[in-house]
């Protein structure tokens, strides 16, 4: 998603400063924005955070508004009891593979993107786009098809090249705008230097190529992780990732505080590996990198 | 071009967007073959119109298509409507705008699951919600609101979801209206109104349409949401498809859903994207 912004703000042209008009109804605005964001982030989230502490021996009932008593039981019980280790060694296993072998699969495409034009290559552009247009469940389970009558039985496997095609979309887009911030007085200086091919990639290309790879690898294992459709069908039944264990409380087996429990562990490392992406984008705005020689 | 240099791009396209249409495509002729008979897992491989007519006469799929029909129209046009006003307020920075502009887009990086979760918790029978009307007087006992008949708390999710995705678009957009243009318009008299119809709306009809499809496409498939949060007595497209290939393996019947499916969201997406733009610049390309 972040892809997308790189057209956006980057391009803004700083405008001499005017006094703001209705900057009374701005405060007023951001006043009512702060009230709703409490309502649309912080409740949510606290009443998650609650749900995992509740004590199983006082229960939370109606009619308390907080929980009698707090402890963390739930994370205990959640860990020794269910598949959530299992879970988490399969998604934390899967997403950083993903991550680099997605990467390397888009690199050639994304460097023929930025480097060459040739005929059709906003046809192509547009192909690239291809699995983010197709439903999700719909290529779920015609995927898992596919591989049953190829004879591929590795559940790992399988799901590790559903995401690859998946997620390369973004891994394209990403590298594609990084290949486009290389100066080519770089490279022919390096070349005029007489510097060999490798020292010209790690000169000229990779401290403008660093920060794409980043936000490349990023992307990709979060979405990685958070992916539903492709590791609960192709998956299904004996290898569990976060979400699909997520999926199971909120089932026919419907178990609050365990949910709110799995919940947290999905989400949490990737809003702090998010925040992380946010400051790396902000060092890389192609604005201050200098632009395409 | 020479040859050289034709075999070199495709050699680089190979991994990337190679592997892409390899992929796609393949899924795309597994479901439809699957559909017309091809493809078993078990049995013979016979061609046959009999899954279309079975799926095409049945009374869920027909609630299904229209039932995923709505909810993804409802929410692109939703997402994309909220989405506008703040965009445009959002345009030019004034103090606390990024923190504003950072708070709106955080959902899009909580999974849809984990949204559907701390969606049932709020509206729950003894949720906050409910506890809050009760304490305000509004109400005298728990309202039923968790898997809602009207289908308002997927709607609710979706727009959650996928406003911060318009508005991520949009704003791009939006803020590449220059400042002359605008002045000129109100110059002339034009009312915010007017600014919006004739000025706004048409220059950035381009991510408008993005974020529609997008959006549309998106809906038109939900699981996660309907499964959660979605009324009990009808199914999504998706969910029908996974539930008759899990239900004795009619994975033919799964797959005349799943051509469906592609066909709502490719059709509805389009369709949403035409009319917008017709409406907006008049038929002009």
């Amino acid at each position: 998603m972040v892809s997308l912004t790189d057209n956006a703000p980057a391009t803004q042209q700083p405008r001499p400063r005017r006094r703001q008009k209705g900057s009374g109804l701005n405060r007023v605005l951001m006043g009512i924005l702060l009230v709703i964001c409490t309502i649309w982030l912080i409740v949510p989230f606290g009443m998650a955070i609650l749900w995992s502490l509740v004590d199983p021996d006082t229960g939370w009932n109606y009619p308390d508004v907080l929980p009698p008593s707090l402890s963390l039981a739930r994370w205990v019980e959640v860990w020794t009891t269910t598949a959530l280790p299992d879970a988490l060694r399969n998604s934390y296993l899967l997403a950083p593979t993903v991550a680099i072998i997605t990467l390397i699969l888009a690199t050639p495409t994304a460097y023929c993107f930025a480097r060459y034009d040739f005929p059709g290559k906003g046809l192509a552009q547009v192909a690239t786009l291809l699995p983010l247009v197709v439903p999700g469940f719909v290529l779920a389970i015609f995927f898992s098809s596919l591989i049953f009558n190829l004879g591929i039985y590795s559940r790992f496997l399988s799901i590790l090249i559903a995401h690859c095609v998946l997620f390369l979309p973004y891994a394209i887009r990403i590298m594609t705008v990084a290949f486009e911030n290389v100066q080519q007085d770089l490279i022919d200086a390096a070349r005029d230097l007489g510097a060999s091919p490798w020292a010209r990639i790690r000169v000229a290309f990779l401290p403008a190529l660093a920060p794409g790879i980043l936000a490349s690898l990023i992307i990709v294992f979060i979405q990685s992780i958070e992916e539903f459709a492709i590791a609960f069908i192709v998956g299904a039944p004996n290898f569990v990732t976060i979400p699909s264990i997520l999926y199971s409380y909120l089932g026919y087996n419907f178990v609050r505080p365990n949910a709110a429990v799995v919940s947290l562990v999905l989400v949490v490392p990737n809003v702090l590996l998010m925040l992380g992406l946010e400051r790396l984008l902000k060092s890389a705005n192609p604005a201050q990198a200098g632009v395409k020689g | 071009m020479s040859w050289r240099r034709t075999a070199t791009i495709l050699l680089l396209l190979m991994p990337g967007l190679g592997l892409i249409l390899i992929m796609i495509g393949s899924v795309f002729y597994v479901a439809v073959m699957q559909s017309f008979g091809y493809f078993n897992l078990v049995g013979e491989d016979v061609f046959s119109l009999e899954h279309w007519r079975k799926v095409l006469d049945s009374k869920a799929f027909n609630r299904a298509f229209q039932y995923s029909a709505y909810i993804a129209t409802v929410s692109a046009i939703g997402s994309v409507a909220l989405a506008y006003p703040i965009a445009i307020w959002l345009r030019r920075p004034f103090r606390g705008s990024l923190v504003v502009s950072a708070l709106l887009k955080a959902p899009l990086f909580v999974p849809g699951l984990v949204a559907a979760f701390l969606f049932i918790n709020i509206v729950a029978y003894h949720g906050i919600l409910n506890q809050l009307f009760i304490w305000l007087g509004f109400i005298d006992e728990p309202i039923r609101m968790q898997n809602d008949r009207g289908a308002w708390g997927v709607v609710f999710l979706q727009l959650w979801k996928n406003m911060p995705f318009a508005l991520l678009l949009l704003s791009g957009a939006v803020q590449g209206i220059s400042d002359e243009v605008l002045d000129a318009a109100r110059d002339l008299g034009a009312g915010a109104w007017d600014r919006f119809r004739k000025v706004i709306a048409p220059l950035s009809v381009s991510a408008m349409q993005a974020a529609l499809i997008i959006i549309f496409i998106g809906a038109a498939g939900d699981f996660a949401f309907q499964v959660t949060a979605g009324p009990t007595n009808v199914q999504s497209m998706s969910q029908l498809m996974v539930f008759l290939k899990d239900s004795f393996g009619r994975w033919n019947q799964a797959a005349v859903v799943g051509v469906c499916l592609m066909g709502l969201a490719l059709g509805g997406s389009l369709t949403l994207a035409l009319i917008s733009r017709l409406l907006l610049r008049g038929g002009r390309w």
